[in-house]
């Protein structure tokens, strides 16, 4: 047989084209262009098919990976599709946004060396066909089954455990307070990584698959859980984490210093064509201004680029560590640094200055210490170290936290950790509610949209076997 | 150490056995031999006729094998007829009036102590004569002389008396000899029913008698006086000397045998015996009618198997065929094999075929029903076998030539008997019959053409143009699937390549996926299956290269009486495959009309577990009810599965059926056609045709094969053509899995349940696949009814159906089955390895530990209770313990010269070993480097390439490890493309870079046991001082092999895992074949113990040992080295991509280019902290049990229990048989041998003490001596020398030249190299110039002979296996497979035998005669000449690799001219000289023969130019 994989021996890596700069930074279209099939095809078939796949494994989902790159490869694409689809609920996002160099491509056996496979650019390229072509078709299920499950929650998380549980039979609710589908993916994530029309599709694809949304709905407020719990034969939690970390600090109540989460918010509705105040007044736009983000993760990241394309004079990223010590993905910093962001490691803001509005930050240097237990560096201020940094926007990207759910909801007896996270059995996913369920970042803290699906997609399972096994107890008791 | 007395011995020995019971299985006892016979040509009686038997016999002792005591063998013996007057004296001194008529003799072996045992069977021989109506002269006590018997023999020995008969009833000699046949058996009866199998009868007849025992063969007249007699004259002496693999001497084991003797072994047997049970219900012969509920069981319990093929032979004998006809039956020529064979005689073996199954293996037979005595060989010709005419009118067959000392002038003729031949004496004409004069005389016996026309081939029935129907698609067919747990990896990785290559796909690495019964998941019940292989007791067949002796002719339908001899047993349905498409199926089906009856295989859902039994018995009683019926064929199928019906796993319904109708005696009435869902690789066919299916119908996967090819996965190819390709992929796969075994026929396959059964509960196995092994017990029927209904429930249960995408061959997570090195192991070992972190190779242990089931070994725990643990610094220390690890053989060309090179340095600064592998080692590597290091592999491989191996390469180690089998693809060969042989590999391989190189399955020069024997003497000769291993592959009976071949001299014995790794090797290889080394190790332990073995020879095993908890447990049960393979390469930076076979690995370890060599990382600390860590943690276990050395644990199973019976579901799991331990005696349970086993010098011992001035002062000289048959390996022992005194090329050729009357033993000039010529004025047996490494040898006649030497033979076979280079001129024809893997060497004979020039890659060989069929296969490199002046070489040449043309070139003329003038002037030859006399009328004879693979490799154009452009 003519061997059609393991081109790698012969083939570069090439991803696929990235914008030019220059247009990139003024518009927030995203800046990967699709594979054509013949690049998807040649790309895939430089995978090594190993016997061990790193890609797989250290993929949360644990997608097959090397099975649809060698139907990539062979042309195959709607079997390609199917195989990507069976593991991943939302494929083409994830071949967008996850941080490949993190996961998958990052332990390519061809990392080293060769250029991984570009796993991600495949992934997308599979789904966006099956988009095209027509073979994403909306779940009918083959039996309707009578009961319900609520969701509280339409991001990924939420939807993920939505479609699984949809496939099953079962009736859907999903609740959000918002007016759109998606969570952080419609409003957090920026156009350029992530275009609207991909998330709108699959918000389609899902009411056309029979599942119900609840927009503008907010839980503790419009709802009570308990009603939820009444309604639905079991209700999963995944509202995510949104209250962002606060920084410290004499000046911090200025005003141009800004959540990140809002920040990202008013520019993304702003792409929707909402009317956004916040944007229109210029406090979450950062067109003509010196921008200062502070934070080295994922949103950070996203701050930055969207302060470029709304036309700042400047930007410059604060972050404690070093480029190899982010949290943040590595290509993400790189495609930063071409547009003209400017990163400063290892520095820390101590103050803020400026009279009603932020006019500068003061930062002081850090050196990192030795490694600790966990292989994490920890950081410490250098003696004298400062330095100012001019500033008109400040944009805090420290991370988030959960908000107070008990609280909110008026549930005392849902319990929570010592963070505020919900409490669950790891292995049942249930709360210590009976019959209500939790995944995603309300559980594990703010992390990756394809951890969210994972849990989405264990917590769909779970439920699915607590319905069945109390429908057998019922019947049982009758 | 005290030595264990003989009685002790036998005592221990048979109380041991009983302890094993469940381990060692005496039925799996091998032998070999040497045999032979001497026929009075002139049809009388004389002394000297037995007087040569017995000097033969002399001179074979080194084909046998002695015991420790010196004095034991394993057995002799001789057949001669009855000296009727010696006889008639007996009966008059007894007091006896001699009657008229012949006295039949009976030589009788009963009970020797138990007094009252022994009346009691005198009673039963003479009542059962008296029965008869036949009359007893008396009994005679056989003098016999035990002094010159071993303790162990004598022990052992039995009382041996002769019964003296007259014939009262006065009938002739044939009916007389036939009722003593009878009454034999009765005795035989008789003596079971009384409980005493120690009576035994050597023979009962009128007209021969048989005197055998268990002394060494040249003790044959002093142990039996008898035979000194002047008066003991005859007209044939059958003799045999025995080389078995057990050390307990069986006295009525010794052969000959009633009928023939045997050296080699039968490969079919278990199916042969199965369909000889099937057979008996319908065995009919006028002459044995009255007696056949007597004679029944034809095949006796206890024999071994030449005496199971003496019992059919008899029977057939019995009944009336000559000796001739039974051996064309029994061990048919083959029909493909030989393209010259004349109509008759193939219309003659198409009806032996037709009759019954062959019984397939290495034979060499001689036997003699009386009136006939015969000499043949079986269809490969594995065994020698060489005769010579005297001019006294006296025969001489042997293995060996020279076995009787005769003088040159007289003898008359010498030949050989070739594959599938016969020849034999008459000797009641008197005449002498060459093989094809004998098959004219059987050919012309009936009308045989006409017969044969009665089987109907219905190929081209079956072969319509009808479309591949397509029955489901979509859903219908997925669910299906599911149902049968396919999974998207069967079809892409396994089904999709079967069609697109019309092979099996290659895989690389070893299988690290848990034992089937140990699985969570779904596993098909063929996984339980595990394919039998051969190793060391008999060869497997390459199924490629020697296509024209394999056979899948299938035949169908009622198999008559096997004793008849009328053209009914014709009445036949002929298949050429057994596979067969569904279009094909449905043809057969509509043929067969109303004489099929079809059995649903299916069974209702609602039923649960209970169904599954339920409907095995309805299957069973439905068949059986159709075969009463009258039906002739039977069809099973699963096709009624459905979402309220399950299908039962077709290999049980199938077991299931075959078995019953056996036990029904209805089988031979019936084929059996079995449709198959779940069928789908290879091996599910093998294991249906092997537990009884007649034809298979893979529907469902031809299903698949349809949607694939709908959805335009196959290209532009028909759903036909792609189904075809499937078959012929399946066709292949059968052949090479039949050849593995070395079985060449399926219809010996057939039915032989060549598997062992791993994980299938006893009581399962007993009732469906009796008399398959299956030692650890496990799943039960309700077990697999478990899995089934699962199985079936989520396949028609859930909504959407979507196929598992697998991870049996590569690791997958979603619903993927475990793998013994996943990720994080692969991280945390790299990371300990680098980092030098114990701590860090703790967490990879414990991680190992914690892991899921994989190996038996991870059921076992050490038991701790009462142990006292002691401080880690009391226990020896790490570099102690280093010495016991191995890296195992990879070789260079699988590994990339920097790993390799690292494994050797890593191991050598450490003192362990590492083991170069196949295809030789750079010179270069033997000098130190500048720093110290030493990059030359301690341990040096032979594999059956030979590749790179030199006297050189030989020479530069401490050990030389004999690769016979692979735990990866036992009982295979391999092949390295042309595009992976780069420059390097190459050189190092003595070939051209970019040819393709073939390494055959079995070593050309290990048969058997005894060549095995042979090749290990000549490595100790080549190596005087290196140790010997011989690595073997586990399976059961691998006990017995083990004995064997620590008999054989080996210094250690290497047990291979199932779970080794390759460099490339068919899935189904990796995946079903071999056992665990588990398994293997504690049977080879045990057995050699109970053989008191045991301190003679170390241990080693290998195969997935990943930690220090493993080594432990591989020490206590059994072994003392232990090799780690795939865990050093993960240390140098494997990350298991397991591509090796597509030289991309991406990180340098296992790849030849140049730019990914470059990622290579490893070093030799890596892997030097691998081995210390592993010795560490060796170091803890045995502090925490208390254990200051390693070698105090081996053996010490009781420090081992069972800790987990595996999953619920199973009946039991029970690994008691592992744990058992036989009781070591006085001697220790490890090797206590220093140093070597040595072996007794040859001639060269003479020879170097004789060339002291040579040795010395490089002098020139020539020496001379007289040799005989028995001095053997001549020449070896002296290149050894040289080679380490002046090096490979420091002397000029013939600086030593020895000369040699007589004889030559096997192996002359081994390994012999530049500046030694050896020249023998006589003959030479078989092995000549193997692995010639550049010495001269002449072999020639002496000039008083009247041989006319072309038409003779004068060297046997396989000679110049493995030569790299120098000179052989013989002036004579060679045996069979000259020049096997040449790769160097240049000859010059005047004919040869089958096979000639096979797998040959470099050297020119002329051969002015004729040659054997299947020339040149796998030729890819050098060149050949042929002088045929018949025009038969186009029909006997192998055309696959080969160009072949008239000499058109004055350069190539020139060549082949200066060799024959060359050849003439070293031996004289007449012949050759008149060739050169004519040579412009002789030259247009010629063929010059060149692989089209080297045609650019020539200096000079094959054609000349200007003769081309004459041409043009």
């Amino acid at each position: 047989m003519p061997e059609r994989m393991l081109q790698f021996v012969h083939l570069p890596q090439q991803m696929p084209e990235k914008r030019n700069v220059l247009r990139r930074r003024t518009d927030f279209d995203e800046i990967y262009r699709q594979f054509e099939p013949d690049e998807a095809a040649r790309q895939a078939s430089r995978c090594s098919q190993c016997g061990v796949p790193f890609c797989l494994i250290h993929c949360p989902l644990h997608n097959n990976i090397p099975d649809w790159l060698k139907l990539t490869a062979e042309g195959r694409l709607e079997d390609a599709y199917e195989i990507s689809s069976a593991t991943n609920n939302f494929p083409e996002i994830c071949g967008r946004i996850c941080p490949q160099d993190r996961l998958c491509e990052g332990n390519c056996v061809l990392e080293k060396g060769h250029g991984a496979v570009t796993i991600g650019a495949v992934e997308r390229f599979i789904t966006d066909t099956a988009f095209e072509r027509g073979w994403v078709k909306p779940i009918r299920p083959h039996r309707e089954l009578a009961l319900s499950v609520g969701i509280v929650g339409a991001g990924p998380a939420g939807l993920a455990a939505a479609e699984e549980l949809r496939r099953q039979g079962y009736a859907v609710d999903v609740y959000d307070r918002y007016d759109r589908v998606g969570g952080l993916l419609i409003y957090g994530i920026p156009n350029f990584k992530l275009e609207k029309e991909v998330v709108l599709r699959r918000w389609r694809l899902l009411e056309e698959s029979g599942v119900r949304f609840h927009l503008n709905t907010t839980l503790g407020k419009d709802i009570s859980l308990e009603t939820l719990r009444q309604r639905h034969a079991a209700v999963l939690i995944a509202t995510g984490v949104y209250k962002p970390r606060e920084l410290g600090g004499p000046g911090v109540g200025l005003e141009g210093i800004v959540p990140a989460l809002d920040y990202l918010i008013a520019s993304n509705r702003k792409g929707l064509g909402d009317p956004v105040p916040a944007f229109e007044s210029g406090l979450l736009n950062a067109a003509g201004k010196q921008v200062v983000v502070i934070g080295g993760g994922d949103t950070a990241m996203d701050c930055v680029r969207t302060a470029v394309r709304q036309g700042a004079t400047s930007v410059k990223c604060l972050y404690r560590r070093d480029r190899a010590n982010m949290p943040g993905s590595m290509r993400e910093v790189k495609n930063a640094e071409e547009e003209g962001v400017e990163f400063i490691w290892l520095a820390a803001p101590e103050a803020f200055f400026g009279e009603g509005s932020v006019r500068a930050v003061r930062a002081v240097r850090m050196r990192l210490g030795m490694p600790d237990a966990s292989g994490r560096q920890s950081v410490h201020p250098e003696e004298g170290g400062h330095f100012m940094v001019p500033a008109d926007l400040v944009i805090k990207a420290l991370g988030f936290d959960p908000e107070p759910l008990p609280v909110l909801w008026n549930e005392p007896q849902l319990e929570v950790t010592r963070h505020g996270m919900v409490k669950i059995n790891h292995r049942t996913f249930m709360t210590s509610l009976p019959g209500v369920f939790a995944a995603g970042d309300i559980v594990r803290g703010a992390s990756l949209v394809v951890w969210a699906i994972r849990d989405g997609r264990d917590a769909a399972a779970q439920i699915h076997s607590y319905i069945q096994q109390s429908a057998q107890l019922a019947e049982a008791a009758d | 150490m005290r030595e264990e007395s003989a009685s002790e011995f036998v005592s221990n020995w048979r109380r041991n056995a009983q302890a094993l019971a469940e381990t060692y299985n005496p039925a799996q006892e091998h032998d070999a031999c040497g045999v032979g016979m001497i026929v009075a040509l002139d049809g009388k009686p004389r002394r000297d006729v037995v007087q040569a038997g017995i000097d033969a016999l002399k001179a074979v002792w080194h084909r046998g094998a002695v015991d420790a005591d010196g004095k034991t063998g394993d057995g002799a013996g001789i057949h001669i007829e009855i000296p009727q007057d010696f006889f008639a004296e007996v009966v008059e001194r007894g007091g006896d009036k001699l009657r008229s008529g012949p006295i039949g003799v009976g030589m009788v072996f009963l009970p020797k102590t138990d007094l009252s045992a022994q009346e009691r069977c005198r009673q039963i021989v003479e009542t059962e004569i008296l029965a008869f109506g036949y009359a007893i002269y008396g009994w005679r006590q056989v003098p016999i002389n035990v002094d010159c018997i071993g303790e162990k023999a004598n022990a052992t020995r039995p009382e041996i008396e002769q019964i003296m008969i007259w014939n009262a009833r006065g009938t002739d000699e044939a009916t007389f000899e036939r009722d003593l046949y009878v009454i034999r058996r009765r005795i035989e009866k008789q003596a079971l029913v009384a409980g005493i199998p120690e009576l035994y009868l050597c023979s009962l007849s009128a007209r021969s008698i048989i005197y055998k025992g268990m002394f060494l063969a040249e003790h044959l007249t002093e142990f039996y006086p008898d035979l000194l007699d002047p008066r003991f004259v005859s007209r044939f002496a059958i003799y045999h000397q025995r080389y078995s693999t057990n050390t307990f001497p069986t006295w009525r084991l010794a052969q000959p045998f009633r009928m023939l003797a045997h050296n080699g072994e039968i490969n079919t047997l278990t199916g042969n015996i199965n369909w000889m049970k099937s057979h008996e219900t319908r065995l009919s012969s006028p002459l044995l009618d009255p007696y056949l509920e007597d004679i029944k069981p034809v095949v006796q319990t206890g024999g071994s198997d030449t005496a199971i093929l003496d019992n059919v032979f008899e029977l057939l004998v019995r009944a009336g065929r000559d000796a001739p006809m039974a051996k064309a039956l029994m061990i048919p020529a083959s029909i493909g094999q030989d393209a010259t064979m004349p109509k008759a005689h193939r219309d003659m073996f198409l009806y032996c075929n037709a009759v019954m199954e062959p019984w397939d293996g290495p034979a060499a037979i001689v036997a003699t029903d009386g009136r006939w005595v015969i000499a043949g060989l079986d269809r490969n010709g594995l065994r020698p076998m060489r005769y010579t005419i005297t001019r006294h009118q006296m025969l001489i067959v042997g293995s060996e030539t020279g076995m009787v000392k005769l003088d040159e002038q007289d003898i008359v003729e010498k030949g050989r008997v070739g594959p599938g031949q016969t020849i034999g004496v008459d000797l009641a004409k008197p005449q002498f019959y060459r093989d094809s004069e004998l098959k004219d005389l059987l050919a012309s016996r009936y009308d045989y053409g006409n017969w044969i026309k009665r089987v109907q081939v219905i190929d081209h029935i079956v072969k319509t143009d009808a479309q591949e129907p397509v029955r489901y698609e979509g859903e219908a067919l997925r669910r299906r699937q599911a149902a049968l747990g396919i999974t998207l990896e069967d079809l892409e990785l396994i089904l999709h390549p079967m069609v697109e290559d019309a092979n099996e796909p290659v895989g690389s690495m070893g299988d690290d996926t848990p034992v089937a019964v140990l699985s969570e998941r779904y596993r098909g019940l063929h996984h339980y299956f595990r394919q039998a292989f051969s190793q060391v007791t008999n060869p497997p067949i390459d199924s490629l290269r020697e296509t024209r002796v394999m056979s899948l002719k299938t035949r169908l339908g009622n198999l008559g009486n096997i004793l008849d001899e009328d053209a009914s047993q014709c009445d036949l349905l002929q298949l050429e495959s057994p596979v067969l498409s569904t279009a094909e199926f449905d043809a057969m089906r509509a043929y067969m009309g109303n004489s099929a009856c079809v059995v649903d295989c299916t069974f209702p859902v609602e039923e649960g577990e209970g169904g599954l039994r339920a409907a095995l018995m309805r299957i069973q009683r439905e068949a059986e009810e159709g075969v009463r019926a009258g039906c002739t064929h039977v069809i099973l199928t699963d096709e009624e599965m459905s979402a309220e019906r399950v299908a039962i796993p077709m290999i049980l319904a199938t077991g299931a059926v075959h078995t019953h109708l056996v036990r029904q005696s209805l089988r031979t009435f019936t084929s059996l056609n079995v449709r198959s869902a779940e069928c789908l690789d290879v091996h599910y066919f093998a294991v249906l045709i092997g537990v009884g299916a007649t034809t298979v119908n893979a529907y469902l996967t031809q299903e698949a094969i349809a949607d694939r090819h709908r959805r335009g996965l196959f290209g532009q190819i028909t759903l036909k053509e792609a189904v075809q390709r499937y078959k012929k992929a399946v066709d292949k796969g059968l052949l090479k899995i039949m050849s593995k075994m070395g079985i060449a026929v399926i219809s010996s396959y057939r039915g032989g349940y060549n598997f062992e059964v791993i994980g299938l509960s006893r009581a399962l196995v007993a009732e469906f696949f009796p008399g398959m092994p299956s030692r650890i017990s496990g799943i039960g029927l309700s077990g697999i009814a478990k899995k089934v209904l699962a199985l079936h429930r989520d396949a028609w249960q859930q909504d959407v159906i979507r196929l598992p995408v697998g991870g049996f061959y590569k690791l997958r997570r979603h619903g993927g089955e475990a793998h013994g090195f996943d990720a994080q192991l692969i991280h945390l070992l790299q990371t300990a390895v680098a980092t030098d972190s114990y701590s860090m190779y703790r967490r990879y242990a414990d991680a190992v530990r914690r892991g899921p089931p994989i190996s038996l070994r991870d059921l076992l725990d050490f038991r701790t209770e009462g142990r006292q643990p002691i401080s880690i610094d009391e226990v020896e220390s790490i570099t102690e313990i280093r010495k016991r690890l191995v890296a195992p053989g990879i070789s260079l060309g699988a590994l990339s010269p920097e790993a390799h090179e690292t494994l050797s340095i890593a191991m050598n600064r450490i003192g362990a070993r590492s083991d170069s592998g196949e295809g030789g080692e750079d010179p270069a590597r033997y000098q130190p480097r500048p720093n110290g290091d030493n990059a030359s592999s301690a341990i040096k491989q032979i594999a059956s390439g030979r590749f790179g191996v030199t006297a050189e390469y030989l020479n530069n180690c401490r050990e030389i490890e004999i690769k016979i089998a692979q735990g990866a693809k036992p009982g295979e060969g391999g092949q390295l493309p042309g595009i992976k042989v780069s420059e390097m590999i190459a050189r190092l391989r003595y070939a051209q870079p970019g040819i393709t190189l073939i390494s055959p399955p079995p070593h050309h020069d290990i048969y058997s046991i005894e060549d095995l024997a042979q090749l290990i003497y000549d490595l100790k000769q080549i190596n005087p001082t290196a140790t010997v291993c011989v690595k073997l592959v586990a399976r059961s009976g691998i006990g017995t092999i083990a004995a064997g071949v620590a008999k054989a001299k080996a210094d250690v014995i290497l047990i291979s895992g199932h779970s080794g790794g390759t460099g490339a090797s068919p899935q189904s290889s990796i995946k079903y074949a071999g056992l665990p080394w588990e398994m293997g190790l504690s049977e080879a332990h045990q057995v050699l113990m109970l053989n008191r073995l045991r301190h003679r020879v170390r241990l080693r095993t290998d195969g997935g040992i990943k930690t220090g908890r493993d080594v432990v447990i591989a020490a206590m049960l059994g072994a003392e080295e232990f090799g780690i393979g795939t865990a050093s390469l993960i240390a140098m930076g494997c990350i298991m991509v397991r591509q090796c076979h597509s030289n991309t690995c991406p990180v340098g370890v296992c790849t030849q280019d140049e730019k990914l060599r470059a990622k290579f990382t490893g070093t030799p600390e890596k892997v030097i902290n691998l081995f210390s860590f592993i010795a560490e943690d060796v170091r803890s276990i045995l502090a925490s049990l208390g254990v200051r050395s390693l070698a105090e644990v081996i053996g010490r199973t009781d420090l081992l229990h069972q800790v987990s019976r595996g999953s619920e579901m199973l009946d039991d799991l029970d690994l008691n048989p592992l744990l058992v331990q036989a009781d070591p005696g006085p001697y220790a349970r490890y090797c206590t041998i220093e140093g070597r086993n040595e072996v007794p010098e040859t001639l060269d011992a003479q020879m170097i003490a004789d060339a002291a001035a040579f040795f010395e002062r490089g002098e020139k000289m020539q020496l001379q001596y007289s040799i005989r048959n028995t001095h053997r390996a001549i020449g070896t022992k002296v290149s050894s020398k040289i080679v380490r005194r002046f090096g490979m090329k420091g002397l000029e050729p013939g600086q030593l030249t020895v000369r040699l009357r007589g004889s030559a033993g096997q192996s002359l000039g081994a390994f012999a190299v530049q500046g030694l010529k050896l020249e023998v004025i006589g003959d030479a047996n078989d092995y000549v110039g193997k692995g010639l490494s550049g010495a001269t040898i002449v072999v020639r006649l002496p000039p008083s002979s009247h041989l006319r030497s072309q038409e003779n033979t004068i060297i046997g076979n396989t000679v110049l296996y493995g030569a790299t280079s120098g000179y052989l001129f013989a002036a004579g024809q060679a045996g069979e497979r000259f020049a096997v893997r040449n790769s160097g060497a240049i000859a010059v004979v005047e004919g040869c035998g089958c096979n000639g020039c096979e797998y040959m890659t470099g050297g020119t060989v002329v051969i002015l005669g004729p040659v054997g069929d299947n020339f040149g296969a796998g030729f890819t490199g050098g060149m050949a000449f042929v002088y045929d002046p018949e025009n038969l070489f186009e029909k006997r040449v192998n055309p696959a690799t080969l160009l072949w043309q008239r000499i058109a070139s004055p350069y190539w003329e020139r060549v082949l001219r200066e060799l024959i003038e060359r050849h003439v002037a070293e031996t004289n030859s007449r012949y050759a000289a008149m060739l050169l006399h004519d040579f412009p009328l002789v030259l247009p004879h010629f063929w010059q023969v060149v692989p089209k693979e080297f045609v650019r490799y020539l200096p000079q154009p094959l054609t000349a130019p200007e003769l081309a452009a004459e041409l043009a």
